[in-house]
């Protein structure tokens, strides 16, 4: 079997401030190990302020102080080429950036820049990879928005001029014109109506499937990961809480937190009404101790208020961490 | 029917001239308005000298009011002004008798013009460029330096920054010339010799308005420019692996200069009221000079000329910013 495409161990990385003597420390990604395979779509599921973007903010090493990456490692096993994006330098990183590794991020309303058409956007992101002549480039760019079913006019449109929807889909072409072999997409159907919402999932799935790309897919939205994603990981706290193949996570969950996740979701039939989790996320910058899911869990014992779970595998390619795994009932 | 860019500039010339024939009625009331009076003033002048009898004074009250264009009621006075403003004639100065006020004012104009033109566009392009490059590079040291000194510069009323211009390159270390707008006596031919003395005396009245205006440039745009490198399109063009040039140029002091557009313009438009206290402290001989003088006499002809032109010249700059600001930003539309 080939090295996994993506391999991230033991990350760390904390928001660290100091003010006025006091220093605050918020653990926003904990001891996070997962690995992805080439080929496939990686879901990454949980709460809000559970450490989902700042997980891959710092996967793309795109962090920015008071975030540090304190512990652990993020490698890229490129088809030739293999990066580690914490030890490499600005001018390797900035090579594979968007020729390997390309981006889709929620709020397509203001990734392109305002006051230049599209062309630019095109232009900046993606003509030092590709190596042609202006012209052939543009040529390029059209046939791609044709394969993607847009119209190549809206090279010359202002991001205002585009509606939402649109804009997503001009940034999903943008993110892909470069056939990358790696696409982070942060929440990309956030901001979108169901209907529209459809329209921009069916274009990644099929994007991705055309070129084999592999891609990480980040959303609280439960639905959409049960009808896109191959795999899930699910976060709670800072940490990677579970994770399996998509369809064994949904069938039998192996943490409570997963399974109250899915329990929320509608189902045909049920009238019963849906029961919301107690409690507020932890606080991060004081998380508590033990299993940080400890408060708000219906199955917690002394062991979860004293110790941190380790991560291990439940049945075949699912692991969980939680001391009571065998009592999570399945939906 | 007329509609799109046509109807909007249609509406915008409109509003142009509404708002210059405001402001020249608000300029004539408060001249008229003054307690000082012309004639007094003259007659004052001429009886300094000597005692003249009550029938000479009434006599010389009575010419001096119809050479003025002063007889008659405030109507009156009000039509007659109107009808010489529409031909561009402000009639002759009181003061200086019988030179036609746009004599002056065309006199004074370049100096002023040429004073604060250099000094606004030097400031404006150092300070949005010194301000970009520090809000971008928060963390050089030279930068934030730069923004200290902005910092304590700006606060400081300019002309207390030309008082001690003067007094450092005028008194202490005696290296320029601290009055007039070149060398007394010379030649106005355009000869070397003349330009190079038009530049060395305008060294103190332009750093006076610059090392005061470029901290206002300064602190602006590394403000816009600290939050626009937190917009999306920024972090979004960083993970693109667009070059820092490019994103520093096309992505984020494009978007901030928008609006220090719209400054610079303003600006530009207050030129016509010259820049009253530096002009006035360097005895530099602008619109701000004549102007403070006419106000001193009472002369109501030279002051309405003085406010008149800049009253159009800033409505002017704000209407041609707002033609060409479709251009500069996109989602601005001409509706």
């Amino acid at each position: 079997m080939s090295a996994p495409v993506l391999e991230v161990s033991g990350l760390r990385a904390y928001y660290r401030t100091s003010a006025f003597g006091t220093r605050r420390e918020v653990r926003a990604v904990d001891d996070v190990d997962l690995r992805i395979e080439a080929g496939e779509i990686y879901g990454l599921a949980g709460e809000s302020s559970c450490g989902k973007t700042t997980l891959i903010k710092t996967i793309a090493n795109a962090i920015q102080p008071p975030l540090e990456v304190l512990a652990g490692s993020v490698v890229f096993n490129f088809r030739d080429q293999r990066i580690d994006m914490h030890g490499a330098s600005r001018e390797e990183l900035r090579d594979i950036r968007w020729k390997r590794l390309s981006y889709i991020m929620q709020g397509s309303m203001n990734v392109l820049n305002p006051v230049r058409r599209v062309r630019h956007a095109f232009v900046d992101f993606a003509f030092r990879h590709i190596g042609r002549s202006k012209a052939e480039f543009l040529d390029i760019v059209r046939a791609h928005l044709r394969r993607l079913h847009l119209e190549p006019d809206v090279l010359d449109a202002y991001p205002h001029q585009l509606s939402g929807g649109m804009r997503q889909r001009v940034t999903i072409a943008l993110a892909t014109v470069c056939r990358p072999e790696f696409i982070i997409a942060d929440e990309p159907t956030t901001a979108l109506d169901v209907v529209v919402q459809k329209g921009v999932l069916a274009m990644i799935h099929s994007v991705q499937r055309e070129m084999g790309s592999s891609v990480i897919f980040v959303t609280h939205d439960m639905a959409v990961h049960a009808n896109l994603t191959d795999r899930l990981g699910i976060m709670y706290g800072g940490r990677l809480v579970e994770e399996g193949r998509t369809a064994d996570v949904f069938r039998r969950p192996r943490h409570p937190y997963t399974a109250h996740l899915i329990a929320s979701l509608p189902r045909l039939g049920d009238a019963a009404p849906k029961e919301g989790l107690t409690g507020a996320p932890p606080n991060l910058a004081d998380p508590p101790p033990g299993c940080r899911f400890h408060p708000r869990c219906p199955l917690a014992s002394d062991i979860c208020r004293r110790e941190v779970p380790p991560m291990t595998e439940r049945a075949p390619g699912h692991r969980a961490a939680c001391f009571h795994s065998d009592q999570v009932s399945p939906p | 029917m007329i509609s799109g860019y046509p109807l909007y500039l249609l509406g915008r010339l409109g509003q142009f001239a509404l708002v210059v024939f405001i402001g020249i009625n608000i300029a004539f009331i408060v001249t008229h308005a003054t307690p000082i009076d012309p004639v007094e003033q003259s007659i004052a002048a001429a009886t300094q000298f000597g005692s003249t009898s009550p029938e000479a004074i009434a006599l010389m009250r009575q010419s001096l009011k119809e050479l003025y264009g002063l007889e008659g009621g405030l109507a009156e006075q009000y039509a007659s002004f109107w009808r010489r403003v529409a031909v561009g004639d402000f009639g002759p100065s009181l003061s200086a008798f019988p030179t036609p006020v746009s004599v002056l004012i065309g006199r004074a104009l370049p100096w002023t013009v040429s004073l604060l033109v250099v000094s606004t566009l030097l400031t404006w392009a150092l300070g949005n460029l010194l301000g970009g490059l520090a809000g971008y590079y928060a963390k050089n040291r030279t930068l934030r330096l730069a923004g200290l000194l902005a910092m304590a510069f700006h606060p400081i009323p300019y002309y207390i920054v030309a008082f001690l211009l003067l007094i450092v390159f005028g008194y202490l270390w005696p290296v320029l010339p601290i009055s007039g707008g070149y060398k007394m006596n010379m030649a106005r031919d355009w000869s070397w010799e003349f330009i190079g003395s038009l530049l060395i005396h305008g060294i103190l009245p332009v750093c006076s308005l610059a090392l005061v205006g470029l901290g206002g440039w300064f602190m602006g745009m590394r403000s816009l420019v600290s939050n626009i490198v937190t917009e999306d399109y920024v972090t979004y063009a960083e993970l693109g692996g667009v070059k820092r040039g490019r994103i520093l140029g096309s992505y984020v002091m494009r978007n901030a200069l928008v609006p220090q557009i719209t400054g610079l313009a303003m600006s530009l438009g207050a030129i016509f009221n010259g820049a009253i206290i530096t002009e006035q402290v360097f005895g530099y001989p602008g619109v701000g000079t004549l102007l403070v003088s006419a106000v001193h006499v009472g002369d109501y002809s030279l002051v309405l000329g003085i406010t008149t032109v800049s009253i159009v010249a800033v409505s002017l700059a704000v209407l041609l910013i707002d033609l060409l600001y479709p251009l500069l930003d996109p989602r601005v539309k001409a509706r």
